[in-house]
């Protein structure tokens, strides 16, 4: 079903460019950066203006090395690590993100909790997936763009998650798209891919800048197919969406 | 040495054939040749029955070996200092350092992969991977020494105490208990605040390793973690769960737990449970900020440079540089205080004041290896009592060493302090650190 989903249908695409989002953004930023949030803090609106929040939990799935990490902190606006040091458990990155929803016109925070697990804990301590398995909504497969072998285990990887899990949006990301000169994997084979598979591809890698616009089409295509997954579960089951909304503190 | 400057390079080896297994540290790695002789010696006095533990360069270099379980031998290698001066040049307090980073290097290695992963080695190659998965932890441990962290020499806890200890403590308890487990603790701007009493029972070094793991955690800035640690004395053959929650940027709780309960569990069950209502409480904790005392403490802040307490019997310790509104640049920069603080810290201890010593990992009662580094050097082999306060005077700042049966006090004053007044300072430190803290 996700594969149907017409980019910007549910959300507003370019939205953190419009003026009215301004007071819904700032509340994520601070000094014109992505602000860091504890466990026990969310972007405060004022007590009129109070947005609902919607919770997900967002699991990255890839090989060692592929950037798992590094896309985390990327979305979240932490410092990417210029190093890999391998990730030796489970750590999970907090994010708020604001959207629009194109035909209600009401705004949302999406609270997007990632869960990045090393590939090689994941090998060695046989707890650490079923964790990440446990209510999770989403998961992203990563390849690299320069490592072959990441992209030829994509069907693998995906096929473990086939079955129960049909309650899962399921995203393929590429990573290290800025180091296309060494690119092991063609555009054409991730066209390819993409058409056999039927889930969608994102690529991202390269500077960042400290603005919104480089994760603002990431976050918002995987907002919408959270939400629209969510809708649809709804009207099979009438089970309320409103279950995953939290107030804000 | 063709190392720089005073940087440090560490080499690990297998301990039966010398094949490298990978070395971290300093931007230069020395040549392979040179790698390939460091190890030759120490076999070579293996074979005649001479365990080689240590060597100086004429030029101030520094070498020391370690082998552990003997499967994995360390190398550290010190470039020297050529800036020279009456601290640095001391060759027992160098070697202590480099001893402790072993050990500590060791013991990440341990915490990360388990002693059996080590000390099996069935396939070179593949423990040489595995073993890419501890330099996080090891460059961390390496880059410590540049941020004011001294527990990795000291092997005592590096504290911050809070305004309001009885509050925090309640909830490291209670939310301890509530994941079914004893060991808790809150880490504050990477120092302990508090901890659980089966937390400070856990061997000194592994309190101050599974801190130094908090910090890289906590400065990657992720929300939480399920962390896989084996414990270098108290578990190394099985691992426990390090679960970690990032409260407010700055500040973290984390518990060693077994099987239950899960992440996510914990996460939105119990950390708001616990942890909202000490919210504001956590933001003066992080208030108090790199001076790690409470406000309540008050420092004859112009004379002090830096200070270092370390409680003897709870193996914890404060310490804070250039904590006064003093921003002269005639005065060293913090980095340098941190620097010369540990300079005295080992001058001190190696050569007065002794060091408690915790029981070392790896080889089983090496005869050696205790004595070596716990009590104190040839000179004061040489005294009839046990000194109770030095004082050093330097190019660039003036130090006072002060021991209590439970106290150190270590201290760097400006060059402006008359020489005569350092005791008084020192002993007012002293007591306006441990009076009303309780520390
Ligand atoms: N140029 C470029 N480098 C990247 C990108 N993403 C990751 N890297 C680099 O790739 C290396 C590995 O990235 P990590 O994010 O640590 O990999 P990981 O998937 O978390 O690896 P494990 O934790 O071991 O499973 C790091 O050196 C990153 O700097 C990217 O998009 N572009
Ligand atoms: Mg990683």
């Amino acid at each position: 079903m996700a594969q149907d989903l017409q980019p910007g249908s549910i959300i507003i695409p370019d939205w953190h460019q419009c003026a009215e989002s301004k007071d819904f953004f700032s509340r994520i930023l601070y000094k014109k950066k992505r602000k860091q949030f504890g466990l026990l803090e969310s972007p405060a609106m004022a007590p009129q203006a109070a947005v609902d929040t919607v919770q997900y939990k967002v699991f990255l799935s890839g090989k060692n090395g592929v950037g798992k990490t590094s896309l985390a902190a990327r979305l979240a606006g932490l410092r990417i690590p210029s190093m890999h040091y391998e990730t030796t458990g489970i750590e999970t990155i907090v994010l708020y993100w604001p959207v629009k929803l194109r035909e209600s016109g009401r705004v949302l925070f999406f609270r997007l909790q990632l869960w990045d697990c090393g590939e090689n804990a994941l090998r060695r301590f046989d707890h650490l997936l079923p964790s990440c398995k446990e209510q999770v909504d989403a998961v992203l497969f990563l390849f690299s763009f320069t490592d072959r072998t990441s992209f030829d285990d994509l069907p693998n990887q995906i096929a473990r998650w086939s079955g129960p899990s049909d309650r899962v949006v399921k995203m393929v990301v590429g990573t290290k798209f800025d180091l296309f000169m060494h690119s092991d994997v063609t555009q054409r084979e991730v066209r390819q891919f993409q058409e056999t598979q039927g889930l969608p591809v994102l690529c991202t890698g390269g500077e960042v800048s400290d603005g919104l616009g480089d994760v603002a089409n990431f976050l918002n295509g995987l907002a919408e197919r959270l939400w629209h997954q969510d809708c649809m579960a709804a009207t099979l089951d009438r089970r309320p969406t409103q279950c995953r909304e939290g107030a804000l503190i | 040495m063709m190392l720089q400057d005073g940087s440090t390079q560490i080499l690990c080896l297998t301990a039966q054939s010398g094949v490298p297994l990978f070395s971290r540290g300093a931007s230069k790695q020395l040549p392979f040749s040179v790698i390939g002789s460091l190890n030759g010696v120490h076999m070579f006095g293996d074979g005649q029955g001479v365990a080689l533990s240590g060597c100086q360069t004429d030029c101030g270099g520094r070498v020391v070996w370690r082998v552990f379980h003997d499967s994995v031998m360390l190398i550290a290698v010190n470039g020297g200092h050529r800036s020279g001066g009456v601290v640095q040049g001391h060759v027992k307090g160098e070697e202590l350092f480099l001893e402790r980073l072993l050990e500590n290097v060791w013991n990440c290695m341990v915490l990360v992969l388990g002693r059996d992963e080590l000390t099996g080695m069935k396939n070179v190659e593949r423990l040489k991977k595995d073993l890419r998965s501890c330099f996080g932890l090891i460059d961390q441990l390496l880059e410590d020494g540049h941020r004011g962290v001294m527990g990795n020499l000291t092997h005592c806890a590096d504290c911050l105490l809070p305004p309001d200890p009885a509050l925090v403590q309640e909830a490291v308890d209670g939310f301890t208990r509530s994941v079914d487990s004893e060991f808790g603790c809150l880490v504050v701007r990477g120092r302990i605040a508090a901890a659980t009493e089966k937390w400070w029972r856990l061997a000194p070094q592994e309190v101050v390793l599974l801190s130094a793991l908090m910090r890289t955690l906590s400065a990657s800035g992720s929300a939480s973690c399920d962390y896989p640690v084996f414990l270098p004395q108290g578990s190394p053959t099985v691992a426990h769960r390090l679960l970690r929650f990032q409260l407010l940027p700055g500040a973290d709780v984390c518990v060693l737990c077994g099987p239950a309960p899960t992440l996510h569990k914990a996460q939105s069950d119990l950390v708001r449970q616990f942890w909202s209502p000490l919210a504001e409480t956590l933001r003066d904790c992080l208030a108090v900020g790199e001076r790690c005392l409470p406000a309540a403490v008050i420092l004859r802040a112009p004379e002090i440079l830096a200070l270092l307490v370390v409680n003897r019997e709870a193996r914890r310790s404060v310490s804070c540089v250039r904590a006064g509104a003093d921003d002269s640049p005639a005065l060293p920069s913090r980095p340098r205080c941190w620097e010369l603080l540990r300079l005295f810290y080992v001058f001190a201890v190696t050569r007065y004041f002794g060091q408690e010593e915790a029981p070392a990992p790896g080889a089983p009662a090496e005869e050696g290896a205790d004595s070596r580094s716990g009590a104190s050097g040839d000179f004061v082999a040489g005294l009839s009592h046990q000194p109770l306060q030095c004082y050093l005077v330097t190019e660039e700042c003036k130090c006072y060493g002060l021991q209590t049966p439970q106290h150190q006090l270590f201290l760097l004053c400006p060059l402006s302090v008359p020489t005569f007044a350092l005791r008084n300072v020192a002993t007012q430190t002293l007591s306006a650190v441990t009076a009303d803290t309780g520390f």
